[in-house]
């Protein structure tokens, strides 16, 4: 392997990996705090790329790049917590929440699929992001495209960062995640948490969506994809600390970029299966993880 | 002299048919068949400790489980502070109206620090304010219960359980309670460590604190409550001055089992 083409290889693992962190954080998010896997996460992907598409795209209203994303990462916030308060809180303090709401959560996604399927069709679509042209520094070169696509994520994970560990709102939601118990008796609206917490899983994901649909063409289908990766990235990555998904994204990013060159497309997903399947029996509480789930 | 100017107050209160501050009025839990808080009336004075006590399984953290709706709420029954009853509200709203509580077992939040912790409470609370009065209120709440300053931003999860135990009662009393319910908070503690609960209750109730007290350490229970309530089976089987309840025939029964 030459050593440019280890680069671009390497370059487009890290991309990837921006891309995944931002998928994986919100699913993250909602198994830390409330203790359930969402498998609609992938759906709202899919939900956010096609809003953002509607509200965007010159042949749809044509309003822009920029007012696309704003506005779909404020519906898809309404949209999660519309979602959490139909198909999560009723069962709440069941004893098989965790089944319950694969139950649910999985209905809910076809639902939306389907939704989406008589709104917009079956044809594909892709989003028109604003920047053309190509950046570099030294041997690594992306698409200007690519470049906003790293800016955006860094900054609104930078952001959570911030909001998690320094804002009264995210400290609750941090400790609503660690004790949920203990948070109701220190005066903390458990069930406001809840549907904020899953509501901003809601608003990551669409914006996720947003540069899934311009990198990828759109199809009602596309979120299967996204929350495979999602799942291994959580898997691996364990979710000890907010940053632990992060880490794992970019390693599931840099190792999908070259088991592609290696062994191509096809087997590439397999090469993560077997490699999750091997964390979980050998390190179940994922690579950066401690045994028990907190933020 | 203290005790006896007390019950003449309470005296005084009952004669004349005045609400007592808090009062418990047919409260009850069952379990399907299983009976955890039977019909349970208590009415305690503002600034009473009152210490309850009872084997294991005899419905005393229950009886702050349906107080609080802390996991689960009560089937019958009120709870009234200063005549209103608190039940009526959600679990954060009771918290929030003055009515903390510390579990038996040192439940904190594990990665935040010590005074973050608190100050997540003070931040939920209806007290609180900017950020700097906030960390202001969490130190004071912290210094108030002994908590040593230097340890104030390690993690809670890292810290030994004494100290887990102060940083919950740090943030109860940062509720600014006007009732606190401590679940045996000398549960695994060494008795130089049992000792400095018993001056923190001691202060609180310079303070004019009112407390429910579970407790299984007995000097502790007997050196601080006005009154003494013995639960066994759910039941109320005996109130009244900490020596009377111990020397009673039934408390001992419940303890040791009947006489051959």
């Amino acid at each position: 392997m030459e050593l440019s083409a280890f680069i671009a290889v390497l370059t487009g693992g890290l991309v990837l990996g921006v891309l995944y962190s931002l998928m994986a954080f919100g699913l993250a998010l909602v198994w830390t705090t409330l203790g359930i896997f969402n498998f609609a996460h992938g759906a709202f992907i899919v939900l956010g790329a096609y809003i953002a598409w509607q509200i965007g795209n010159p042949d749809a209203f044509g309003l822009g790049f920029l007012v696309s994303a704003v506005v779909t990462v404020i519906a898809m916030f309404v949209i999660g917590v519309i979602f959490q308060f139909l198909l999560v809180k009723p069962f709440e303090r069941k004893p098989n929440i965790v089944l319950l709401t694969v139950i649910t959560t999985l209905a809910g996604a076809t639902v939306l699929i389907n939704l989406i399927n008589v709104m917009w069709g079956p044809r594909s679509k892709q989003i028109v992001l604003p920047a053309s042209g190509d950046l570099s520094l030294g041997l690594f070169r992306i698409t200007a495209n690519e470049g906003l696509m790293v800016l955006i994520v860094t900054l609104t994970l930078a952001t959570l960062g911030w909001f998690l560990l320094k804002t009264p709102l995210g400290r609750s939601m941090r400790a609503v995640a660690q004790n949920r118990e203990a948070a109701q008796l220190m005066g903390l609206n458990v069930p406001l948490l809840y549907a904020a917490t899953f509501g901003l899983a809601a608003a990551l994901a669409g914006l996720a969506g947003v540069f899934i649909g311009s990198i990828r063409f759109m199809t009602p289908n596309m979120g299967d994809d996204p929350l495979q990766k999602a799942l291994v990235v959580v898997i691996l990555g364990g979710v000890a600390r907010f940053t632990s998904p992060i880490y794992a994204a970019f390693l599931v990013g840099i190792i999908e970029a070259f088991s592609t060159y290696a062994v191509g497309l096809y087997w590439t997903p397999a090469v993560l299966f077997v490699l999750m399947i091997a964390v979980l029996v050998v390190k179940p509480e994922g690579l950066f993880g401690r045994r028990e789930r907190s933020v | 002299m203290c005790l006896q100017s007390r019950m003449t107050f309470n005296h005084f209160h009952r004669n004349d048919a005045l609400a007592a501050f808090l009062e418990i009025k047919g409260l009850g839990k069952s379990f399907g068949g299983i009976h955890a808080v039977r019909q349970l009336d208590l009415s305690i004075d503002r600034g009473e400790i009152l210490g309850i006590a009872g084997p294991n399984g005899s419905g005393k953290s229950t009886f702050f489980n349906i107080m609080t709706k802390v996991p689960f709420a009560a089937d019958r029954g009120e709870v009234l502070l200063e005549g209103k009853n608190i039940l009526t509200r959600k679990a954060h709203d009771i918290a929030r109206s003055g009515v903390a509580r510390t579990f038996q077992r040192e439940s904190v939040f594990p990665s935040l620090s010590a005074v973050d912790n608190v100050l997540t409470t003070v931040e939920n609370s209806s007290a609180g304010g900017t950020h700097r009065d906030n960390v202001a209120a969490a130190i004071l709440a912290l210094d108030q219960a002994g908590f040593p300053a230097t340890l104030h931003n390690t993690p809670a999860g890292a810290l030994p359980v004494f100290l887990r135990k102060l940083v919950m009662i740090a943030a109860a009393l940062a509720l600014k309670p006007r009732v606190l319910l401590l679940d045996e908070p000398a549960s695994s503690l060494t008795p130089h460590e049992i000792a400095r609960i018993q001056a923190l209750i001691l202060k609180l109730k310079e303070a004019d604190m009112t407390i429910l007290l579970i407790e299984h350490v007995l000097p502790l229970l007997t050196a601080v409550s006005d009154r003494l309530a013995v639960l066994d089976q759910g039941e109320l089987i005996a109130i009244g001055t900490p020596e009377a309840v111990i020397a009673e025939p039934r408390v001992v029964e419940a303890y040791l089992g009947k006489k051959q």
